[in-house]
């Protein structure tokens, strides 16, 4: 009786185990800002002094007036805890819960024709990015959290195949802020809006 | 003992089940900007053929009316995760080595910059 009171508990434990969990993803991406020798935009420097000064920019992009430089840090932290009477892979009763936040720094400098600098914006932030709770009898429709648009890529490795995107995007390519020569983008930026509206996405 | 008995064995279950991972994603032009590699580069006098002949193909290009910007990066992401069943945990970091080079209408180097990542950084 006592061995068959401890298989049961045994079995109990590892069932409930089993069926619930919390996961903790943390991403950094780039490099902290604060250490950089940011110039004025007074002092009107030279293209080639800030780079001696910054190192080469995460992001470059050709504008009307001249260059757009801009240099970025990201820490990204996604927790979710989640709960599922479901067994080999099949979704009964799944109860999750997560958290999105994220933080980070962006400088932006822009040069003239010349090569001189023209103007600097720099900010940071630490912000809820945002989450959810569900409860889904039968099947796992919905993910909770979702950062896939701000631990992606950079957009330079998808330079060379622009055109051979789907045709919405391809016409868009002179619009679209991952050519270099129609200004810069940030992460997370919502694609309904903007430059990107016409892709259709 | 009897009250006992479950703890060592959901201790060992959980042992069992517990692990970490670890993974590795690269992406991106393969570094050969290092400082011993373009230290033989001149602004003003260098070309961007000389840069080509030495980098190879950039990921990105750049243009403004006459001038033209070369543009390389190779992405290093690194993650490490502990898998405990109930609790798991992950932490990925990426890093971005980096090499930019801006010419002149006559296709002359004007200004450059590279970073290249420690494997330790």
């Amino acid at each position: 009786m006592g061995a068959r009171a401890g298989l049961a508990a045994i079995l109990l434990a590892a069932t409930l185990l089993s069926l619930s969990g919390c996961s903790q993803w943390h991403y950094s991406m780039g490099s902290p800002l604060a250490q950089l020798d940011v110039p004025r935009a007074e002092d009107r420097t030279a293209l080639g002094e800030v780079l001696a000064r910054l190192g080469p920019p995460q992001r470059v992009s050709a504008s009307v007036s001249g260059y757009l430089l801009a240099w970025e840090h990201w820490h990204v932290r996604e927790n979710a805890l989640g709960f599922s009477l479901g067994l080999k892979g099949t979704d009964v009763l799944a109860i999750d819960w997560g958290d999105l936040r994220y933080k980070g720094e962006y400088l932006l400098l822009s040069f003239d024709r010349e090569h001189r600098l023209a103007s600097v914006s720099q900010s940071a932030w630490d912000s809820h990015g945002g989450g959810g709770r569900a409860i889904q009898p039968l099947f796992s429709f919905v993910d909770v959290l979702d950062s896939d648009d701000l631990t992606g890529s950079m957009p330079q490795h998808r330079w060379g195949s622009d055109l051979m995107q789907r045709l919405p995007e391809a016409l868009n390519r002179e619009s679209s802020p991952d050519t270099g020569e129609a200004g810069l983008e940030q992460r997370g930026t919502p694609e309904a809006l903007g430059q990107r509206s016409l892709e259709m996405r | 003992m009897k009250a006992f008995f479950p703890l060592p064995v959901m201790a060992l279950a959980l042992a069992l089940l517990a692990g970490c991972a670890q993974y590795e994603n690269k992406r991106g032009v393969e570094v050969s900007w290092q400082n011993s590699v373009t230290q033989g580069l001149t602004r003003g006098a260098s070309t961007r053929k000389d840069v080509l002949d030495l980098l190879g193909p950039p990921s990105q290009v750049i243009a403004l009316d006459d001038e033209t910007a070369l543009y390389y990066l190779f992405e290093h992401s690194r993650g490490e995760g502990l898998v405990l069943v109930v609790y798991n945990r992950m932490r990925i970091d990426t890093r971005y080595d980096r090499a930019i080079f801006f010419f002149d209408a006559d296709d002359t180097l004007t200004d450059y910059s590279t970073r290249v990542y420690a494997h330790d950084e």
